[in-house]
């Protein structure tokens, strides 16, 4: 049950006339008590609205007695309604709708995903509705419908919300798949590295302040860093792969574009494409070429290497799978692989310009 | 034997080529700057010199344009590790039969020598991106559309080069013969150095500023 918020107010102890209300309103909301009780009067000569709501104030009394408050105060706004001329019947619609969103506000009904309104709330706030349209001489052609809508709305409603949750549910899993992704390209090499050469210190810690650095900057940073172009990307990341690797990266270029977040799964694909060639190829040279036409981004990763059958790549092995084609195919790209044993290896990466 | 004149203002470098080249190749002089370059070429009048794109007085064109009149036998390769277009693409419209990066392999380097010497032109993967680039798809159709634009047979071994394939790989793919292919780059040079587009050289110089 949602609590109604309360409004700090206590009546005066010392600056009183009858009850203290005034006063106590007066120190609540910054302003004269003269001005107040003013207020009030010109209220009371309305129906007896101020009379009426100077009573809902006394027994509210800092939020102890929080119904008889509300009655009175709804006999209040009738009141009111009813003296500046409203009709009966425009008044017991609009406090019927209130009513509805009373009960909503108390009952803790929601049109959030899996919540559902209180059936009271629906019906009042239905009989509200028609009491004030049918009042104000709307035709009842437009109220059938009209009612039908309103009820599908209400049913529907939270079923939206449904369907919306589901779906970032799903952006969720796969930002997860890209961290996972992120996490095999570069911490996990980065360790795979160190259990290879634990003999040798200086080499184990150049490997890990180098992953320490790129983590920060992914977590913290820029992400793809400096870079600002697409071909600057792929030059870092070409010289990154040789560094860690020793092998050599040629990098050609036709056409280049800014780099923006859309690119950089493109550029993280190509590296780990680069690293698969450094690391299982046996080729001493690398080939990127990055293409940039109107309509497609394309980067081929070519190698002379032993090439490999993609059979018999063992299941656990994500680079391929996870990094370069499940990263490609997220972003609305494609990863093509060529390769046999002993004719070396070529990785196609295509993403289409229309999406950035 | 093919006699090969190096110019390159790094000594260093000089000698690894020299230590790389010695085998199968005379090495019949060596320079460091233009100034030193000029003269020696002309004298020795060797069949490939290697060309350091930069310099210290001036650029490998530089070079170029004061020998090739004289000199039309000379084929001129040029080295470098430069990756400024504007650099690649001047080097060659200068008359260099080719371009290759100083990080090629001593094999390699063998065979773009050798190839330069018999009158082909030899495409690093970069020249061919650039070249592409250069020669994008659409092009107006000027005054002379054969040059201004690539057929798209060229435009394929072009990017075959750029992808890293070499003469024969790309000859198997593409089932033409080595040959063949070699006359496409040979006509995409012709191209580059003939064609009158200010594009070519507008494109080299605006390339810098991306």
């Amino acid at each position: 049950m949602t609590q109604i918020p309360v409004l700090p107010f206590e009546r005066s102890g010392h600056d009183r006339v009858l009850a203290g209300v005034c006063g106590g309103l007066a120190s609540t909301l910054g302003v004269d008590a003269t001005l107040v009780r003013l207020v009030f009067a010109l209220l009371a000569l309305a129906g007896g609205a101020g009379i009426l709501l100077y009573f809902a104030l006394w027994v509210y009394d800092d939020g102890r007695r929080t119904w008889p408050a509300a009655a009175l105060v709804a006999a209040a706004a009738v009141s009111l309604l009813l003296a500046l001329g409203f009709s009966g019947t425009a008044v017991l619609g609009s406090g019927l709708i209130v009513a509805g969103f009373a009960v909503v506000l108390t009952r803790g009904g929601s049109v959030r995903q899996g919540g559902s309104l209180p059936v009271l709330a629906i019906v009042l706030m239905m009989a509200g509705a028609l009491t004030v349209l049918g009042h104000i001489g709307t035709s009842r052609s437009f109220i059938g419908p009209g009612a039908v809508a309103g009820a599908l709305l209400l049913v529907l409603g939270p079923w939206f919300w449904q369907l919306r949750r589901e779906r970032v549910e799903r952006i969720r899993l796969e930002e997860r798949a890209e961290v996972a992704a992120r996490i095999h390209d570069s911490v996990l090499q980065t360790l795979a590295l160190i259990q290879r050469h634990s003999q040798d210190a200086a080499r184990v810690s150049a490997v890990a302040r180098r992953q320490e650095r790129e983590l920060r900057r992914w977590l913290y940073g820029s992400g793809v860093g400096a870079a600002v172009t697409l071909a600057d990307g792929l030059a870092d990341a070409a010289a990154d792969v040789e560094d860690l690797y020793g092998v050599r990266i040629e990098l050609a270029t036709a056409g280049d574009l800014p780099l923006d977040e859309s690119l950089e799964p493109l550029v993280l694909a190509a590296r780990e494409a680069m690293t698969n060639a450094a690391k299982f190829s046996a080729a001493d040279e690398i080939s990127v070429y990055l293409e940039a036409d109107g309509e497609n981004v394309a980067v081929f990763v070519h190698d002379r290497g032993v090439g490999f059958d993609r059979a018999s790549v063992p299941a656990d092995r994500r680079g391929l799978a996870e990094s370069i084609e499940g990263r490609m195919r997220r972003s609305g790209g494609t990863a093509a692989v060529t390769s046999a044993p002993g004719a070396g290896t070529e990785v196609e990466l295509t993403l289409p310009r229309s999406r950035r | 034997m093919i006699r090969v004149v190096l110019v390159d203002d790094h000594e260093l470098f000089r000698a690894g080529v020299r230590g790389e080249l010695g085998a199968a190749v005379e090495i019949a002089g060596e320079a460091g700057s233009v100034a030193e370059a000029v003269p020696l070429i002309r004298e020795l009048d060797p069949d490939v010199v290697l060309l350091d794109v930069h310099l210290p007085d001036g650029g490998g064109e530089g070079v170029i344009a004061a020998v090739a009149p004289e000199r039309p036998g000379v084929k001129f390769l040029a080295l470098s590790v430069s990756d400024a277009a504007e650099d690649v693409i001047g080097v060659i419209r200068a008359g260099a039969r080719g371009y290759v990066t100083k990080t090629i392999s001593s094999e390699e380097l063998t065979d773009a020598v050798q190839r330069v010497a018999d009158g082909d032109a030899v495409f690093s993967p970069r020249l061919a991106g650039f070249v592409l680039d250069a020669f994008r798809e659409g092009a107006r159709v000027g005054d002379d559309a054969e040059l201004e634009n690539l057929t798209p047979r060229e435009r394929e071994v072009l990017q075959l080069i750029a992808r890293g394939y070499r003469y024969k790989e790309i000859a198997a793919r593409l089932h033409l013969s080595v040959k063949t292919v070699e006359a496409h780059v040979s006509s995409v040079l012709r191209k580059l150095q003939l064609s009158s587009r200010a594009e070519l050289t507008r494109w080299a110089h605006e390339r810098r500023l991306i």
